[in-house]
């Protein structure tokens, strides 16, 4: 499988984007912004058939408007701060009546729209691996060094704000990491199946984890799992990379869950199992008379 | 040396007014309460205090470099089970604020020890937030605030789902941070035959219906600094 070039870069792309998308899910899961990786996706998408049609690198307009998107994201969220799911429906059907305005008028990019859709492991270009590996290292150092405001940005931005961290500037600028990442995600994943990269490792993990370290850990190996067990079935059973990836993850997720729960279960009738050997006795028995005792009254 | 200088503040959501010309004054030192029926911007008022919110007029300024522990009446991340440990949230204070950018480590994890002794959750330190009671959050808020080390504590209700004897204790431990720290307390509360013996002052949000619209006066108690409240209406 590794004597593939396509299959070394998939690989390496996978490993990039498995460590930093889980880690962006559990802030934005957190901080209810579970469908935003989605939302930038469907936005990317536009970015994309703008690529093709004006005759640029698809990846680079993807991400270009993915970057608008993060922005405006942050904007409407702020807009509308009772009703946030509204900036979701706003830039989504947004972005893809761009994108599908663009296709019908150029009727030949259809095709190759369907990798973007649902991702394939032979999309991923040199450059674009380029792009991922600079991304992911400059995305893991910056939250690594923002790791206490983002951490307290996500527990309450009001506390955040009233201590001293520039709230605001700190949100756009996540947000435009999260696009960043997003659309360098779309060649593996595709378009439609971003979101499962990015939230379904953070779901278990936040589940699972005791800590907020430990959260990211956990989230960072489910990912880092989901996608290599994602592109193998893939290679070996013909499969698109974005939905064998999703599968994989959402299986781990509820044979996690299930697990969760199994454990709970047997603790509570451990517990009820050992209450009922502890039950002490509430009539006293008398106590028989000591050798000295009986000597005495003798 | 006023700390927080709220003059001729008005503000309202959408096109409705609901603060009129409020003019609170906080010195340093002094425990003020905040009081007022349901429904009286008592959280408004704390919002502009903190400039959470921006005013529809007058003007809110707070003294350079001052230091803001805020406890919040409610918050949302207890209810997504955020995957934190008590001693994580209250060493973040001190991991965020620039006070204590140069203060060593070991400094700073004593200072989280004492806060969480102070509330009483030493022993939870390890536990996870989102398995903790309600009361229990509410003392975890005041923690992460106190570790701030504040010039101004703004406490948004924090004796809600506290009991009577937890709330006597709460009282002290304000008490003594203000008259041993020389901090400041500005506290939204319903219990204010509880308080009155530690608050230097208060204000009380009163509805004003009269002149059209819902309007909110300001009135004071006698207190330390004797002014500090008067709306003009």
């Amino acid at each position: 499988m590794f004597y593939y070039e396509f299959m070394q870069r998939a690989f390496w792309a996978g490993a990039c984007i498995a460590i930093l998308a889980p880690v962006l899910g559990v802030f934005l899961m957190l901080r209810r912004q579970a469908m935003l990786p989605d939302t930038l996706a469907h936005i990317s998408l536009a970015g994309v058939a703008l690529g093709i049609v004006i005759k640029i690198t698809p990846e680079w307009t993807a991400m270009a408007v993915a970057l608008i998107g993060a922005v405006m994201m942050e904007w409407l969220r702020r807009s509308y701060k009772s009703y946030s799911e509204i900036s979701v429906a706003i830039l989504m059907t947004g972005g893809l009546s761009v994108a599908v305005l663009l296709m019908s008028m150029q009727h030949s990019i259809n095709k190759g729209f369907t990798a973007y859709l649902f991702g394939s492991i032979v999309a991923v270009t040199q450059e674009a691996l380029y792009v991922m590996t600079g991304i992911t290292v400059i995305g893991l150092f910056l939250i690594w060094w923002y790791r206490r405001p983002l951490y307290l940005m996500t527990f309450d931005e009001d506390c955040a704000q009233t201590s001293g961290v520039p709230v605001r500037g700190l949100s756009i600028a996540f947000n435009i990491l999260a696009g960043m990442v997003v659309a360098t995600m779309i060649p593996i994943t595709g378009v439609l199946m971003v979101s499962a990269l990015v939230i379904l490792p953070a779901a278990l993990a936040t589940k699972l984890g005791r800590s907020f370290g430990q959260t990211i850990l956990i989230a960072m190996t489910i990912g880092v799992f989901g996608v290599f067990s994602g592109l193998f079935s893939s290679y070996e059973l013909n499969t698109p990379s974005g939905a064998s990836i999703a599968f994989i993850l959402l299986l781990t997720l509820i044979c996690g869950l299930g697990l969760m729960r199994l454990l709970k279960y047997l603790k509570r009738r451990r517990n009820e199992f050992e209450q009922s050997f502890t039950i002490q006795p509430t009539v006293s028995v008398p106590q028989p008379i000591s050798a000295n005792e009986h000597l005495k009254e003798s | 040396m006023t700390l927080v200088h709220m003059q001729d503040v008005s503000f309202g959501y959408e096109d409705r007014p609901i603060l009129q010309n409020v003019h609170i004054d906080v010195q340093p030192g002094e425990w003020l309460v905040v009081m007022g029926s349901n429904g009286a911007s008592k959280t408004t008022t704390l919002r502009l205090m903190l400039g959470l919110l921006k005013p529809w007029h007058g003007q809110v300024s707070r003294q350079e470099s001052i230091s803001i522990g805020y406890v919040p009446q409610q918050v949302s991340a207890f209810n997504v089970g955020f995957p934190s440990t008590v001693y994580e949230l209250v060493s973040s204070s001190c991991d965020t604020s620039p006070r204590f950018s140069k203060v060593p480590k070991q400094e700073k994890e004593a200072i989280v020890w004492r806060v969480l002794q102070e509330v009483g959750m030493q022993e939870l330190a390890h536990q996870r937030i989102g398995n903790l009671s309600g009361g229990q959050k509410q003392r975890l808020c005041i923690a992460r605030a106190l570790a701030l080390q504040p010039d101004l504590l703004v406490l948004d209700e924090p004796t809600t789902g506290m009991d009577t004897e937890s709330r006597k204790g709460f009282y002290d431990l304000i008490s003594h941070h203000v008259k041993q720290h020389g901090r400041s307390v500005v506290m939204v509360t319903h219990h204010w035959e509880e308080v009155r013996k530690y608050a230097d002052r208060s204000i009380t949000l009163e509805r004003k219906e009269n002149v059209g619209w819902r309007c909110f006066t300001t009135s004071s108690c006698k207190g330390h600094f004797g002014q500090g409240h008067a709306l003009q209406s």
